[in-house]
Formats: structure tokens, C-alpha cells, sequence
């Protein structure tokens, strides 16, 4: 199949002097499924259709197999894309819009009909293949839009937030499928969404931007447990890493009253760093509630999940209240005014005050 | 708010709304009034046309049939109708064949100064014709082209052609971006494109187009006589030799305007859904 | 951050450039054949005029085109009949246009309600829009309001008014009921198309929120109906002001001679002095113009907020 290269590849837009991508440089492999993922603005949907030949590529290049097609029109690169408004036909049934590729690829009326039926099949819609897309649902369109795509077997797939338009249940059960699909047809993909639980759930791979310029890509979990900078720190995950800004006081990270704990590793790489002012993070699941020690504090929002619940503790840190937040499990006896301690138990992150990871 | 409140409102509403119907009934038939009496007039005898207003009288076919075969005019019916027919067929299909790459480059794919093209043509609508008929005249008498099918046919294409394209640029507004970016990712070339997504949205569009086209084309009157007075007269001009005959043939005159006017009115009947359409689609955007 | 160093940044902007010059040009290919068209057949037959215009020159009977400067224009300054027409045009045009504008609106809001059998009624409503202008007039000047036959006299006597010959007693006038009663059509097919795109759910919403019918009129449906009036308004004005069939028609002139209608007079339509009446084209160009910067501002009001893509 293919293999996807962005080499320090820009887009700046006619009229802005910021490149909205600012020297991407990304390998995607075969068959992987990697997902980009950043904020609104951030450059997302630009990279994306620079892979498509939909926009130019101003500086560098994009090679697909190897082979340089940032020149290359649309029509010639031999990819498949999936609109976030599925852009259907809406003149023609969804066999039509599902075969309209191969259409102009002159396949023979027969074998396309084979493979329109064979995509409809896998996607449940071989009851659906006469109708006009706007007498189908959301969920339905979604899938013609799928259809459409693969049925071209195409070198690569380009999706463009997919699943904003269906309802919260549908996009759950429907990233699972996707993510299935994908696997199983073994298409190199790229895939856009700005929430960051698609992200994590489905990527092999996941690509953080920001102000188009990209953070870090990662397998999820390297993402999680060792993000790169404090941006990607607190960008992923839900609910977010808690994030301070700390003083290094006698050589110690100090939270409020408590010097916080930190690994041999980071300890060292601490060492030889200069400046008193860095970034702190902890999962809110790395800590714990205890009755002394740690961190004092008071509780000021109980979140009940069920399964878990999250603590929301104010305490004092550098002279003004913050607030920690805290998971513990489903069953927990803690009520908003008590007083609580905190205590660390898992991974810390620090970070320069560039934002950059130290440890 | 209480039931009793509401009764009377709605009630008065309901006949607020019967009245307002009965109204809507008497302005409509009212204005529809002179095309009734014209067709009407078609079918009387010349004494009874000629005359105090005659609802009810001996209907005829007469007059119509000797307006059809009259020649004492100009050109007989049918040839007039034959020079409006495919004048108007032509012009129309030329204006279409025209305006639709033009709106194509003014909105779907647009030339850089798109705003000040558009402007440049509908502009050309302002010029009176008038001021152009004397140039035109002399020019289309030195080329020979006076009384002939193909001056009107150039004429008229240049009539709509402005036309066409702003309304046409409309419609093609409305066809969504990524559904091109869509068929150009399916490997579409731009007259694929063209063909097999773009058009089919704009259909009704097109249509809406095209019936002003004929409708202004059908009527027109002034560049007709003014450089096809003899040989090319078209429908309105013929009508119009049968008004300077007048004398006492009130219902000669009648049946032939019914003639005249038919085939545009029933364009018009048959296409006026699609025309509210087209307009409300994209007559603004 | 994840900044590889740029080894082989490649600058793509030359490459870029060359592109978008070729993709200008096969961007303009398609508006060619539509531009050229009109360049040709409407601005140089406006060369011609403006040429012409400073020349004396009459074909009937046949004298040799000599120049005269702006002679032919110093004579519009002092031509009564010239001045007539002006404001002949002016109260034609702008009378037609209004009153059919407001009475096409009135159209549409009755035809905008339920009412029984309204597909008819629209059919009945939109004829006289369809019907050519020479018949129209024919129809009104001999059938409705011709004094011997018409049925508005006859209507007039019987409630013991006495007969008028309104044509010749009212010239403009009469044209005008003509134009509105062929144009208000038009007008409701707008109105209507725009009444059509309302959001239903806004009425709905101001509906509950007690809102009275005058109310949502004036609030919520006159302002989203405002463009299409303004389209109306510039279709109407192109159209109206053009009118020439119907003065034909139905006066020959006599009494409502408008601009159009006199430059005719005064060349092809027997005057022949092709000079002068280039030159009275030339100044209802410029009129027109002044007009068209005027209805080209309701044009950008229409296209604004319209991005270039
Ligand atoms: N056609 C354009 N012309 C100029 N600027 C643009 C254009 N399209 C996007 N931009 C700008 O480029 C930047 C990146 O836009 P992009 O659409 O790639 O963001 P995104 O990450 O996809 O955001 P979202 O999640 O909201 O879709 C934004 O600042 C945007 O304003
Ligand atoms: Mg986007």
C-alpha cells in the first residue's frame, strides 16, 4: 500500500504572513492510522488537504510511496476523502455516489457494480443503495461517505472529523467500527478530529498540533505517560492533567506546603538545569486522599461518575488559591467542606519554563 | 389565558382569513380580467367584438383561422411565428452555452477580479438600446444582415446574456465547495465535474434562467421591427402590422395576440414553480 | 517541539507562481467567449454613437456626414421636446417601478396564505408578466380602455360617469397602469421566492413570543424580504426604463414620449438626423449611467459579505 511523508511542508495563505502548517515533517507507515489532533485553528484540516492537493504546499514537500506529488493534482494522487458534511452527490443514489470514482476511472459498468455491492455489504447499506442521500440519516450518510471511499481501494484515506455530525452514542460505536475498518482493509489513513478521545482511542499514532506547528506524535500511551512539553501535557487526557506553575526552592519543587516527589531520572536531569521557575504536572489518578501528610486542603466540588469520582481541592499555593483535582473511586464517604490531604503516588511531570519536558 | 379568551379570536381570525380569501379571489380575477376578455374577443364575430362589452355570444373559430391564413400582412403566421421560434430558440441556447462557463469563472472557480466582470455586465443592461439601434442599424446594413433571422439572433443573445450570467452565477454559488473538492479527489476533470455534480444541483436554476430568456426574447418588439421589418418579422411585429390595420377587427386582432402570446404563457404556467425556485435559490446569494 | 533542522527545505514559491499563471489563465478561458460577446456587439456600436454624435449628419434626405463638434450636444441644452422626455422617462420609470413593486408585494402576501385553489390563482396572477408588451398594450388601448369599446368605459357608463378616452387623455398614465399591470407579476414571483426562503421557525418563535401579525411583518418578515425587494427594485429599474413597445403602441408618441421613444423619433423613426440623435443617446447613456452607479450600489449591497474564493 503506501507510506506517507510530510517533509518540512508549509502552507502559508495568500494574505496572512503566519503559515497556518509551519514545517510539518511526519512519516506515516503503511497501513497506519494516524490521527492529527490540536485545537481549533491549529492547522489540522490544512495539513490534511495539503496531503489531498487541495492546497498548495509552500515550502517543502509531501511524498506518497516515495514518490513527490506535491505538485500533483487531486485527481492523480490516488486518494480517497471523507468530508466532515460527507459532501454526497445529492443528485445521485448511493450506488452512484459510491461508484462515481471508478466511474472516472472508466470501470466497466459490471465490476463496478461488484465493487459497490461488496462496500455496501461491509457497511450495511446494500438496502440503501437506490436511495438519494438526502432521504438517508446521519449515521447513514456517514457510512456512504465511508462507502465512497472504499470502495476506490485507494493509497491512502484522508478524514476530516467524520463523526462531528452524529450524536455522542452513534460517534462512540461508529470510532470503534472505523478504527475496525481500517484495520481490516490495512489503508494508510489520516484522520483529523479535535477531540482529543478519538485521538487516543483510535490512532496507532497520534499527532499533536498547535498554531500549526507540530508538538509531538506518539503512540497514545507515550502521548500520556511522557508528553513532550506542557502543551501536549495538557491537551491530552480527560479530565486534564493538573498543571502548576512552581518554584525551585533549596533545590526542591515545592506545591504548597509539600516538596513534591520526583523520580531519580528527573532529579537528574533537574540538576543540570538552571532557573527557578517551572512547569508541574500529575494525572489527577497519580494521587490519593489520605488524612495527614502531603498536600492540605478542602474540597469544593464532588464529581460522582460511578465508577469514579473526581475531587476538586482548593489549597494554597505562592499566596493564592488553586484547585487540584483528585480521582478516586466510585465510593468514596468525601463531601464538599471536608478537609482533605493530598498525596502523590504516581508518575510527576516537569517542564521548563519554555514548556519543554525535563522530566 | 383562558378558553374562552382565545374562542373568539380564532374565530374571528377564521373569518378575517375567509374574507382575505374572497379578497385574494376578486384581485386575481380582476387583474386576470383583459387576458380573459382578449381570448374571449378571439372567438367573437366582429359585431359582436366591435362593440358594448358581450359576455355571452356565438363562439367562433373563424378568426383564428383567418388570421392563419391571412397574408395580407407582412408575413403570414406561421412565418413569423417560424422567424420568433428559432430565433428565440437559438439566441436562447447560444446565451445558455455562454453564461454557463462565464458564471462557472465568476463563482466556482473565479478570476481575480470577479466582482468588477459581473459588474461590467450587468452595466451593459443599462445602456438603452435606443442609443445603440442607430450603430447597430448601420452596421447590420452594411453587412447585409438587415432582415435577416441571425442579426436578431445576435441581438437577442447580447439582450439576455448579462441576465443569464447574474442569475446563473447565483445558482452555482450554491453548490457547496467540498462536493467539488469531493469529485475532484474522485479523479472528476473539470467537465466531469461540470456534468455530473454541478449541473444537476443547478438544474432548476438553469431552467429559471433560461424561461426569462425566451420570455424577454419571445416578447421583444423594438429590434425587430427596427432591423427585421419585412423578410424576418417575428411574432410581435406580425401582431403589431394586424394593430395598424385595425379599423373594425377588434376580433381578428384578439385571436391573433391569443396566438401570439400563447406558447410563452404556457412556458410560464408550466415552469412557474421552478422560476420561484430558481429565484428564491439563488436570485440573491 | 518536534522542529527536525530543515536540511532540504524546498521553497516552492517559483514553482507556485508558474501554477497559479497558467491556472489564471485557464481560469479565465471559460469567460471569454461571454465577455468578448458583449464587449463586441454592445460597446462598439456605443463607439459609433459617440462618433457620430459630433457629426452632422442626415440621411433624409442624404447630405454628406460633416463634423460639428458638440454642436449637436449645445442643442439638447435648449430642446424643449428633449427636456419633455427626460421627465417623461423619470416619472415613467420611477412611478412603474414602485407602484408594481408594491403591488407585486401585496400579491404575494395574499398568495403567501392559505388559500383555496392558490396554485390557480398564482397561474392566473403571473400571465400578465408573460404576455408581450405589444399585446398588453393593444389589449388595454383597444379593449379596456378605448372609449367606443372598452370595457372600463362601458363599466364607467353604466354607474353614470361619462366616457373618457384615457389614452389620449392620460397618455403617461395609461402606459404606467400598463407597465404595473405587467410587472407586478414579476415583482410577486420575487417576493414570493423570498417569502418562500423565510425561516419558518423565526415566525414560529415570534409567534409565541407573542408577537402580533403587524408586528412580525414589519420586524421579522419586511427585513428578511429586503433583498429580494432591492432585486426586484434593480430588475424593474433595467427593464422599465427601456420601455418602448408599450409608448409605441399605445400612443405613437403622442403625449408620453420618453427618452428612448424620442431618439427613435428623431433618427430611424423618421427624423433621420442621425447627428443629432447620436448625441441625445450619448446623454441618455450618461443618465443611465448616473442611474447604474445608483442601482450597481444595491448590486454590492447584494454581494456583500461575498468573499472571492
Ligand atoms: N482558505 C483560507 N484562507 C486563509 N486562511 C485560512 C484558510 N483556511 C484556513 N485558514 C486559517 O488557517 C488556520 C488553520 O486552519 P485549519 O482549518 O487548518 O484549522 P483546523 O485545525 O482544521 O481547525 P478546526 O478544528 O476548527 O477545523 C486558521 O487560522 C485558519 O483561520
Ligand atoms: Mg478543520
Amino acid at each position: 500500500m503506501a507510506e506517507v511523508t510530510y517533509k518540512s511542508a508549509s502552507r502559508i495563505y495568500p494574505g496572512s504572513e503566519i503559515p497556518a502548517v509551519n514545517a510539518l515533517d511526519l512519516e506515516i507507515t503503511d497501513g497506519e492510522l494516524l490521527v492529527l489532533v490540536g485545537p481549533s485553528g491549529s492547522g489540522k484540516s490544512t495539513a490534511l488537504r495539503m496531503l489531498a492537493g487541495l492546497e498548495f504546499v509552500d515550502e517543502g514537500s509531501i511524498l506518497i510511496n516515495g514518490k513527490d506529488v506535491t505538485l500533483t493534482p487531486p485527481q492523480d494522487r490516488d486518494i480517497a476523502m471523507v468530508f466532515q458534511n460527507y459532501a454526497l452527490y445529492p443528485g445521485m443514489t448511493v450506488a452512484e455516489n459510491m461508484g462515481f470514482a471508478l466511474k472516472q476511472q472508466k470501470v466497466p459498468k459490471e465490476e463496478r457494480r461488484r465493487q459497490v455491492e461488496e462496500a455496501a455489504r461491509i457497511l450495511d447499506l446494500t438496502e440503501y443503495l437506490d436511495r438519494k442521500p438526502k432521504n438517508l440519516s446521519g449515521g447513514q450518510r456517514q457510512r456512504v461517505a465511508m462507502g465512497r471511499a472504499i470502495v476506490r481501494s485507494p493509497q491512502v484515506f484522508l478524514m476530516d472529523e467524520p463523526l462531528s455530525n452524529l450524536d455522542a452514542k452513534l460517534r462512540v460505536q461508529t470510532r470503534t467500527e472505523l478504527a475496525d475498518l481500517q484495520a481490516r482493509l490495512g489503508v494508510t489513513t489520516v484522520y483529523v478530529t479535535h477531540d482529543q478521545v478519538e485521538a487516543m482511542t483510535m490512532g496507532h499514532r497520534v499527532a499533536v498540533l498547535k498554531d500549526g506547528i507540530l508538538q509531538q506524535a506518539d503512540r497514545p500511551r507515550t502521548l500520556y505517560s511522557e508528553p513532550k512539553n506542557r502543551f501536549v501535557a495538557g491537551f491530552i487526557g480527560s479530565p486534564a492533567m493538573n498543571l502548576f506553575d512552581i518554584d525551585r526552592v533549596d533545590g526542591q519543587l515545592r506545591l504548597g506546603s509539600m516538596t513534591v516527589p520526583l523520580s531519580a531520572s528527573t532529579d537528574a536531569a533537574l540538576e543540570s538545569t538552571s532557573g527557578t521557575s517551572f512547569g508541574f504536572g500529575v494525572r489527577p489518578e497519580h494521587m490519593t486522599l489520605t488524612t495527614e501528610g502531603g498536600l492540605p486542603g478542602e474540597v469544593i466540588v464532588v464529581e460522582e461518575l460511578g465508577s469514579e469520582a473526581f475531587i476538586h481541592v482548593k489549597f494554597e499555593h505562592r499566596g493564592s488559591d488553586e484547585t487540584i483535582v483528585v480521582r478516586t473511586d466510585g465510593e468514596t464517604a468525601i463531601d464538599r467542606g471536608d478537609f482533605v490531604n493530598v498525596t502523590i503516588s504516581g508518575p510527576t511531570h516537569v517542564f521548563a519554563e519554555s514548556g519543554e519536558r525535563i522530566g | 389565558m383562558s378558553g374562552g379568551n382565545t374562542g373568539p379570536v380564532v374565530g374571528a381570525r377564521g373569518l378575517g382569513s375567509f374574507l382575505l380569501g374572497i379578497a385574494t379571489w376578486i384581485i386575481t380575477l380582476l387583474f386576470f380580467f383583459p387576458v380573459f376578455w382578449m381570448v374571449l374577443n378571439g372567438f367573437k364575430e366582429e359585431v359582436d367584438a366591435n362593440t358594448d362589452p358581450k359576455l355571452f355570444f356565438d363562439p367562433t373559430l373563424d378568426r383564428f383561422s383567418e388570421v392563419t391564413e391571412d397574408t395580407t400582412g407582412l408575413l403570414s403566421f406561421s412565418e413569423a411565428f417560424a422567424n420568433s421560434f428559432w430565433s428565440v430558440l437559438i439566441s436562447t441556447i447560444v446565451v445558455m452555452a455562454m453564461a454557463i462557463p462565464a458564471a462557472y469563472a465568476l463563482s466556482i472557480r473565479p478570476v481575480e477580479k470577479w466582482r468588477d466582470v459581473l459588474f461590467f455586465f450587468i452595466s451593459t443592461k443599462f445602456l438603452p438600446i435606443v442609443a445603440a439601434i442607430l450603430p447597430l442599424w448601420i452596421i447590420a446594413r452594411d453587412a447585409g444582415l438587415l432582415n435577416t433571422r441571425l442579426v436578431l439572433i445576435i441581438l437577442y443573445t447580447a439582450m439576455n446574456l448579462p441576465l443569464a450570467v447574474w442569475m446563473l452565477r447565483s445558482f452555482f454559488n450554491e453548490v457547496p465547495k467540498e462536493l467539488i473538492e469531493a469529485a475532484s479527489i474522485d479523479g472528476a476533470k473539470i467537465s466531469s465535474q461540470i456534468r455530473s455534480v454541478i449541473l444537476p444541483i443547478v438544474a432548476p436554476g438553469l431552467a429559471a434562467t433560461a424561461l426569462l430568456c425566451v420570455i424577454f426574447a419571445w416578447n421583444e418588439f423594438f429590434l425587430a421591427v427596427q432591423l427585421n421589418p419585412v423578410d424576418g418579422t417575428t411574432v410581435p411585429v406580425w401582431v403589431q402590422s394586424n394593430v395598424s390595420s385595425r379599423g373594425n377587427f377588434l376580433a381578428k386582432l384578439s385571436a391573433a395576440s391569443t396566438l401570439a402570446t400563447l406558447p410563452v404563457v404556457l412556458a410560464g404556467w408550466v415552469a412557474q414553480k421552478r422560476m420561484i425556485r430558481g429565484l428564491a435559490m439563488g436570485a440573491i446569494k | 517541539m518536534a522542529t527536525t533542522t530543515p536540511t532540504d527545505v524546498i521553497d516552492r514559491s517559483e514553482e507556485i507562481r508558474r501554477i497559479q499563471r497558467k491556472e489564471k489563465w485557464r481560469r479565465r478561458i471559460p469567460l471569454l467567449p461571454a465577455l468578448l460577446f458583449t464587449i463586441v456587439v454592445t460597446q462598439i456600436p456605443f463607439l459609433f454613437s459617440l462618433y457620430y454624435s459630433v457629426t452632422e449628419w442626415t440621411i433624409r434626405p442624404a447630405r454628406p456626414r460633416t463634423f460639428n463638434g458638440l454642436s449637436n450636444y449645445a442643442e439638447l441644452v435648449t430642446n424643449k421636446f428633449f427636456r419633455d422626455a427626460l421627465l417623461t422617462s423619470v416619472l415613467m420609470t420611477v412611478s412603474s417601478v414602485l407602484l408594481s413593486l408594491l403591488v407585486g408585494t401585496g400579491l404575494a402576501l395574499l398568495l403567501d396564505r392559505k388559500v383555496f385553489g392558490q396554485g390557480f390563482l398564482r397561474t392566473l396572477l403571473i400571465t400578465p408578466f408573460l404576455i408581450m408588451p405589444v399585446v398588453a398594450s393593444q389589449v388595454w388601448s383597444s379593449q379596456m380602455l378605448s372609449r367606443t369599446f372598452g370595457v372600463v368605459n362601458w363599466l364607467l357608463e353604466t354607474v353614470g360617469v361619462d366616457r373618457i378616452e384615457f389614452v389620449s387623455r392620460y397618455p403617461l398614465w395609461s402606459i404606467v397602469l400598463v407597465l404595473v399591470w405587467q410587472w407586478s407579476p414579476f415583482m410577486m414571483l420575487i417576493v414570493l421566492a423570498g417569502l418562500q426562503g423565510q425561516d419558518a421557525s423565526v415566525l414560529e418563535a415570534a409567534r409565541v413570543d407573542g408577537a402580533t401579525s403587524r408586528g412580525i411583518f414589519f420586524q421579522i418578515t419586511l427585513p428578511q424580504l429586503r433583498p429580494y425587494l432591492e432585486l426586484g427594485l434593480l430588475l424593474g429599474s433595467i427593464y422599465l426604463i427601456q420601455v418602448f413597445d408599450h409608448v409605441e403602441v399605445m400612443t405613437g408618441g403622442r403625449g408620453a414620449a420618453n427618452v428612448p421613444y424620442f431618439v427613435y423619433q428623431r433618427s430611424i423613426g423618421g427624423g433621420w438626423s442621425f447627428g443629432q440623435a447620436s448625441a441625445f443617446s450619448i446623454v441618455v447613456v450618461v443618465f443611465s449611467i448616473i442611474i447604474a452607479t445608483f442601482g450597481l450600489r444595491v448590486l454590492s449591497g447584494l454581494l456583500e459579505g461575498e468573499e472571492a474564493a
